[in-house]
């Protein structure tokens, strides 16, 4: 009966995803009219790295400014069963420079995967481990340069498996390049990511794992009002079974809306929303990879600023 | 791998450490001098010489803080009520710079670089 019901959710769920995706476009479409009407040239500048969903922007704050932010990112769906994975950033950022930015903080897991062909049944809450991040501003924008880039890297340790939800020893290193491109003063952006994240794990039986995902995004965002920004991105990704890109296993293209919405000076939040919309697994002729993918994941983060 | 990644790591922050992180401290920077007063900044609009240090000198007479804050200037500072702060700012290229009072939303102000 249970498994009737996780059908029947796997089999709606599309559905829900094309009606949310279509607000997206609809609030979009509302927004550029509403954006057209509004005057941006009174708008103060804008901080980009959170207004691309999963796509992070070049930003890095303000020099002696201090942020938390709660940052959870979920996963959704597998190719059988129930599948849901949440992981959540509990996090402290500051600016020491004007180029310099670092955050750190705790991670915090839930898995609730029931039926998933080559998964252990599990419903678990658990603290998951710590990460550190470093980004240097590289390019900076100016008034005659739309062009601003970042480098960061995001060292990561994790007791328990991402995907599984297993008890493991798993290292991560993440590095990004943050690109965004200023196309209309205070209004309209595009950002790129580049991403290479090596990883490491040990599971209980002793076995090791070496994989790393690449990764290469884009991003639209339209400020619709001063204090809300809406758009959509797309994710290309890559996974291989080693750390030097040698044994690849699959790719998928994710694709979906994003919205940034800041409630106060020193409050916002920032959405997104990404669907697998064409992957493949190698070995494997069905469509979509959902071996190493997800079908679907969301972001959901609020930041507070002191 | 595990060493692989450390000497990674090392590599990389010794890098960053070797990249420019705090305006330059070898030139003499551009002092600008503003007042805050009545929620406006005075003057509301200041220039300065492009790929020199800048150091603002922002004077409060309000009898309440305001913030001094400017995304492209990237920097922030809390200015008490019949006080001054100092804030720094790298070397800049032409262009200009908005800056404004983040607890005002009426308070701005701009630095043209040239």
């Amino acid at each position: 009966m249970q498994r009737m019901r996780d059908e029947m959710r796997l089999r709606i769920q599309p559905e829900r995803f094309h009606a949310i995706a279509l607000c997206a476009v609809a609030s979009i479409l509302c927004g550029s009219a509403a954006a057209r009407a509004e005057d941006a040239s009174s708008w103060r500048d804008i901080e980009t790295k959170y207004i691309f969903g999963f796509t992070t922007g070049s930003g890095i704050g303000l020099e002696g400014e201090k942020e938390f932010t709660i940052d959870t990112i979920g996963r959704f769906g597998k190719r059988d069963g129930r599948y849901e994975a949440t992981e959540t950033k509990y996090e402290f950022e500051f600016t020491p420079s004007q180029f310099i930015q670092i955050e750190f903080g705790a991670l915090g897991s839930n898995h609730d995967i029931r039926g998933v062909t080559g998964l252990d049944d599990r419903n678990q809450v658990a603290a998951t481990g710590a990460f550190a991040e470093l980004r240097y501003l590289a390019i900076e924008r100016t008034s005659n340069n739309p062009l601003s880039v970042t480098l960061g890297i995001e060292p990561t340790v994790r007791l328990t498996d991402e995907t599984s939800g297993m008890r493991v020893r798993n290292y991560e290193f993440e590095t990004t390049v943050n690109a965004d491109l200023e196309l209309m003063k205070n209004r309209l952006f595009a950002g790129f990511n580049l991403l290479y994240e090596p990883e490491v794990t040990w599971t209980p039986t002793g076995d090791v794992q070496r994989e790393a995902t690449a990764g290469v995004s884009g991003a639209l965002s339209l400020r619709i009002a001063s204090n809300v920004v809406v758009g959509g991105e797309v994710w290309y990704l890559r996974h291989y079974d080693a750390a030097d890109l040698s044994a690849f296993t699959g790719d998928a293209v994710m694709l979906g809306p994003t919205l940034f919405v800041r409630f106060t000076p020193k409050m916002f939040m920032t959405a997104a929303w990404n669907s697998q919309v064409w992957g493949r697994e190698v070995g494997n002729s069905l469509p979509l990879n959902l071996a190493e993918f997800q079908r679907h994941r969301a972001k959901l983060k609020f930041a507070w600023e002191f | 791998m595990v060493v692989m990644m450390r000497k990674l790591a090392l590599a990389a922050l010794f890098a960053v450490a070797m990249l420019p992180v705090s305006p330059s401290l070898a030139q003499q920077a551009t002092e600008i001098h503003v007042t805050y007063s009545k929620g406006q900044f005075q003057p509301s609009q200041v220039s300065a010489p492009a790929d020199k240090p800048i150091t603002f000198r922002v004077k409060n007479l309000d009898a309440k803080a305001m913030e001094f804050e400017s995304t492209s200037l990237r920097v922030e500072k809390v200015v008490a009520a019949n006080s001054e702060g100092i804030i720094n700012v790298r070397a800049l290229k032409p262009g200009r710079y908005e800056f404004y009072d983040d607890f005002n939303a009426a308070a701005r102000g701009a630095l043209i670089v040239q």
